[in-house]
């Protein structure tokens, strides 16, 4: 198998030379297949880090943020009710500098992978975003207050302590599914089935906390292989 | 078989500019600026390159604006998305049969070798 082309272009200024022969090196300075292969995979390799914004750090990040921050509660409610025990103070300090954090560094790396991008992909990226902000603070911020004040839902009725992981797991599925990151959708979703599964009182904090941060963890080690996988030679 | 590489982006700094459009989802635009500070090219060799690759519809150009606040966004078309996967697939049939040539002469050699010391 010999690959030909009809010209071979010579040097960065782009000047083409109409020579017929192998795509092969060739006369000094000539870009042969095997430069170009290794220029493609490394731009590739470049453009990918320079446009995810959510890089493998940052989700090691999250995953060490979830787990310190749902661990922190469930040690501080053992033996109690999730929603009805008292948090320590210090729980809720760590968890809102790490929150804190997280949104900070999210925002940063969203921004500077954004910067000089436009188009329907980011235009439907930020309405996602919205979307999924909204099932954090229903998640949270909402449900579990509803949920001590004593209101009834099908949900809690069935995974009351469970809801909130069941609500933000389906989102992230959607939201995984709407860009075809199906890591994303795979993880989010089990994280849905650990959820129903397995949660209960006692341990939703825990159980929140480790199925997180393995999701977390599992994006990461998939974002890093993605980045660093080459389009010749994968 | 054979398989051509397209010329136009068989250059260097062509490749990484189609490489680098490509990195974005379908249909979205990146400015000349950050364009050129991705590739850490100057101006005038950007122009030269973008103009190649529009006059091919590779890439197509849209310039907002007037004077200071004038902005160039650069999007690449379906024809230059295709453009690139055909280029890559037909190095990655060209490197197929380079590394098959490449064992074949190893083999050789080492045949050769091997008479050489049974001699």
């Amino acid at each position: 198998m010999r690959a030909e082309v009809s010209s071979v272009a010579r040097g960065e200024g782009g000047t083409v030379n109409h020579v017929s022969g192998t795509a092969t090196a060739g006369n000094g300075g000539d870009f042969d297949p095997r430069q170009a292969a290794a220029l493609l995979d490394q731009a590739t390799q470049q453009a990918r880090r320079t446009f995810t914004p959510l890089t493998p750090l940052l989700f090691a990040f999250r995953a060490v943020v979830v787990l310190v921050v749902f661990g922190g509660f469930w040690l501080s409610v053992r033996g109690q009710h999730p929603y009805t025990g008292d948090i320590s103070g210090w729980a809720i300090a760590v968890a809102v500098v790490l929150v804190v954090i997280n949104v900070g560094w999210t925002a940063r790396a969203i921004a500077r992978a954004g910067t000089g991008v436009s188009g329907p992909a980011q235009r439907k990226w930020r309405a996602w975003k919205v979307f999924m902000v909204a099932a954090w603070i229903i998640g949270y911020a909402v449900t579990a207050p509803l949920y001590h004040a004593g209101l009834s839902h099908p949900v809690w009725g069935l995974y009351p302590a469970s809801a909130p992981l069941l609500i933000i797991g389906l989102a992230s599925a959607a939201v995984g599914a709407a860009f075809r990151y199906w890591p994303l959708a795979g993880a989010s979703l089990g994280i849905v089935v650990v959820a129903a599964a397995a949660g209960r009182p006692a341990g939703s904090w825990l159980i929140t906390g480790i199925g997180l941060c393995a999701a977390y963890l599992g994006i990461a080690a998939f974002t890093a292989w993605w980045q660093r996988r080459g389009m010749v030679r994968p | 078989m054979t398989d051509e590489l397209d010329p136009l982006i068989h250059v260097p700094t062509r490749l990484r500019i189609v490489v680098t459009l490509a990195a974005l989802p379908d249909g979205d635009a990146l400015t000349f600026t950050r364009l050129q500070d991705i590739l850490g090219l100057t101006p005038g060799n950007l122009i030269i390159q973008l103009r190649k690759l529009e006059e091919a519809d590779y890439i197509s150009s849209t310039k907002t604006g007037s004077g200071s606040a004038s902005k160039t966004t650069v999007v690449l078309t379906r024809k230059g998305r295709a453009a690139l996967g055909a280029y890559t697939r037909a190095l990655r049939n060209l490197l197929g049969g380079l590394d098959t040539d490449i064992a074949a002469d190893t083999d050789a050699n080492a045949d050769a070798d091997g008479d050489h010391v049974a001699f």
